[in-house]
């Protein structure tokens, strides 16, 4: 379960102004970890990712050395889709990432803990914690990393695409406890000859455009009563159903 | 077959799970048939939590959409949130009774228009942890004796074990990493049934039967598959199915 550290985080991702609060998750995110920084690496490509924030420099020399040299525990993270740890750095075999291994002794960081962000098949990135002391993650500060890559993702999910509306991702851990929502993914991504991310988009923008929730427009999606057009171009408007019977 | 029988052979394949390409979806799909048909249910899902502690369903007796969607109405509600919080047995509920489901008014409306009159909800349990909860439907109301829990308790031990098989010394990690693994391929599983039923024009529980038969023929495991057809790297033409009802556009 969530720490009330972390809860506090989340909320900041929730700014009621719409600022942009992500500077205040970096800082506040690893205090409440009790790391030194944390660090978001989105996926460009294969296993390839972009730095796209990070709270400190330990953190973004780390994310460089591995993602330039295409080994460590964030793309290995990405890879699987399964959390990777390495909770003393020079301590792992080095076999596993022997590029790595060359420059870690000349990182500060000593422990480094990544989760993958995304949703089944859909992989948006990872959130890396590094610490500069060794030592594991308490079972809580594992729980709240999860959740907190789970609430990025959700949000990276949910802002790229303006027709998605809202200003949150909210709704959206929630939709995706049922089955039907993927599913509903999987046929979108076929019927628009879009790649997962953007056919979740579509979904998310058609509930949010006709006002019902998005586990109704999976179940419609799913038992073929609503098809969505391909609307190649951006250009605003919500996409439109063709009703087949 | 004596229940006996089936008692062991459960645990054959479940020393079966301790090898390299043992395909976990296909054993804990297949375990909670064997619950279902063990225990006289009607239906049995494996649930696990996330980090949240929310509920998601892992496997079922039955993929049909309907009973999913009733699993997943358990994700924060219900006897088997009940049991994965107290990390007790919940047994012998009855749907029927008005002051019972009170308690669970979304959960409690699914189950009755699925036809369910009573429920029983196990703990997953590792160590002193509950990792999530084994969920037994009855359309009848007989209730399940105690050798019957015994025997529930006992499969819902085995599936612990079957998802958590491997052990090294990190355990915290590794077995978190198994847990997540578990419910990331069960999404990618749900997205590949989609891409299917609509490549093929099917229903989308008609699709997960053809890829599911192609699966064991070809001694490939689910999650591997669902990843390579969600990837795109798998020709989907590979695998046979029936036609579609209705024509393609």
């Amino acid at each position: 379960m969530i720490s009330d550290r972390m809860a506090a985080v989340l909320r900041l991702l929730q700014p009621e102004d719409g600022s942009d609060a992500i500077a205040d998750v970096a800082t506040a995110g690893a205090r409440a970890l009790d790391v030194d920084g944390l660090a978001v690496s989105l996926v460009t490509g294969g296993d390839r990712a972009e730095l796209m924030w990070c709270s400190d420099a330990t953190t973004r020399r780390f994310e460089d050395v591995q993602f330039t040299l295409g080994e460590g525990p964030g793309p290995d993270a990405i890879r699987s889709g399964v959390m990777v740890w390495a909770p003393d750095l020079a301590r792992v075999h080095p076999a596993r990432w022997p590029v790595l291994a060359m420059e870690a002794p000349d990182l500060e960081a000593r422990a480094v803990f990544c989760f993958p962000m995304g949703i089944g098949a859909i992989r948006v990135g990872v959130l890396t914690a590094v610490r500069r002391t060794p030592g594991p993650l308490t079972a809580q500060q594992a729980d709240d990393a999860a959740i907190l890559a789970s609430a990025l993702t959700a949000r990276c999910l949910g802002s790229d695409d303006p027709r998605a509306g809202a200003p949150t991702a909210a709704d959206l851990p929630w939709a995706l406890q049922h089955a039907v929502v993927h599913q509903a993914t999987g046929m979108l991504s076929v019927q628009l000859a879009l790649p997962l991310p953007q056919a979740l988009l579509r979904l998310r923008a058609h509930a949010y455009s006709s006002g019902r929730p998005i586990t109704d427009i999976a179940q419609d999606v799913v038992e073929r009563r609503l098809r969505l057009n391909h609307d190649g171009h951006g250009n605003g408007k919500p996409p439109t159903a063709v009703d087949k019977e | 077959m004596t229940r006996e029988a089936r008692v062991t052979e459960i645990f054959v394949e479940v020393a079966d799970s301790l090898t390299d390409d043992f395909d976990l979806m296909d054993f804990l799909q297949q375990l909670s048939v064997r619950c279902m048909e063990l225990l006289n249910v009607a239906a049995c899902g494996i649930l696990l939590a996330d980090a949240h502690g929310s509920l998601h369903t892992i496997a079922a007796s039955d993929e049909h959409t309907r009973l999913l969607e009733l699993f997943a109405a358990q994700n924060d509600q219900g006897p088997c949130v009940e049991c994965y919080k107290s990390g007790e047995p919940r047994t012998n509920i009855n749907l029927t009774d008005p002051h019972t489901t009170a308690r669970w008014p979304q959960f409690a409306t699914r189950a009755a228009e699925t036809g369910f009159v009573a429920t029983n909800a196990l703990p997953l349990r590792l160590r002193g942890r509950v990792i999530g909860a084994v969920g037994l439907f009855q359309t009848d109301p007989d209730p399940l004796g105690q050798a019957d829990i015994i025997l529930a308790q006992a499969l819902a031990d085995v599936a612990t074990i079957a998802i958590l098989q491997q052990r090294t010394l990190d355990t915290s990690q590794v077995e978190r990493a198994q847990l997540q693994n578990a419910l990331t391929s069960r999404i990618v599983l749900e997205q590949a049934k989609g891409i299917l039923a609509e490549r093929w024009n099917l229903s989308v529980d008609d699709a997960f039967a053809a890829f599911r038969t192609y699966a064991r023929a070809h001694q490939l495991q689910m999650a591997q598959l669902a990843r390579e057809i969600t990837d795109g790297t798998f020709d989907t033409g590979a695998i046979p199915h029936a036609a579609g009802t209705t024509p393609s556009r």
